[in-house]
């Protein structure tokens, strides 16, 4: 997994590449959290993920309820269709902030 | 890899890997190579992989708990007929305790507990066997073509 991360404002956008999975999850929270426990809004860019699997939805799920704890907002944008996939069988295309 | 039978109408195919996090990449590497080779349905087969990477998760998350640096190997062959695909997982690890293994309530959103509702959503069924020697768990999971 690589990413990138730009700033605008108090909106941070990550960039996520790869395939996310038990692996490399401690590697995305150590990139989402920090940017959420500053209170920035982040807006997390999947579309070059094109696989993710339940640990990677654990992070979605607790970096979506870190940004309600915080008080700020995180969005999920250009979901890959086999990663909405999974997010849809997890059923929580109405939980998370998908754009 | 090994192919143990390819005769036209029941293709297998086994592979072995170290227990570690790391191998979970080779896990779906050897399964959407084998998927291919079977000539399984595209739309199924990324299903399938996400299957059998939860299903090794799994015996690294839990059969593994307690010797992440182990070097123990764990196999997992994927075979196919006409009717059914069958994928069996083998491993050294802890005895799996079938009570235990439950996916938590969907309705209940937070991280974890999802790798085993995964598996239950793609799959037909989930058999959990005491392994032959030196083999401890042996994990079937079978879906109808």
């Amino acid at each position: 997994m690589t990413y990138k991360v730009t700033d605008e404002g108090d909106t941070s956008t990550v960039f996520l590449d790869g395939e996310i999975d038990m692996d490399k999850t401690e590697g995305a929270k150590e990139v989402i959290f920090p940017l959420i426990d500053a209170g920035k809004n982040v807006n997390l860019n999947l579309s070059n993920v094109q696989y993710m699997d339940s640990s990677g939805i654990s992070v979605l799920i607790e970096s979506h309820q870190k940004a309600l704890e915080k008080g700020t907002k995180l969005i999920i944008k250009d979901v890959s269709k086999s990663v909405l996939k999974v997010i849809m069988m997890a059923k929580l295309e109405q939980i998370l902030n998908l754009e | 890899m090994s192919t143990e039978s390819t005769n036209q109408n029941n293709l297998s195919e086994k592979k072995d890997f170290l227990v570690r996090s790391s191998s979970l990449k080779d896990v779906r590497n050897f399964s959407r190579e084998v998927f291919e080779k079977f000539k399984i349905n595209e739309d199924l087969r990324e299903e399938l992989v996400l299957a059998i990477a939860e299903a090794a998760q799994n015996i690294v998350k839990h059969a593994y708990r307690d010797f992440p640096d182990t070097q123990d190997r764990m196999a997992v062959r994927i075979s196919c007929s006409d009717k059914e695909l069958e994928i069996a997982f083998f491993d050294k690890g802890k005895p799996v305790e079938k009570s235990k293994v439950k996916h938590r309530a969907i309705d209940d959103v937070k991280p974890g507990g999802l790798g085993t509702f995964f598996i239950q959503e793609i799959m037909d069924s989930i058999k959990f066997k005491e392994g032959d020697k030196p083999w401890i768990n042996n994990l079937v999971l079978t879906k109808k073509l």
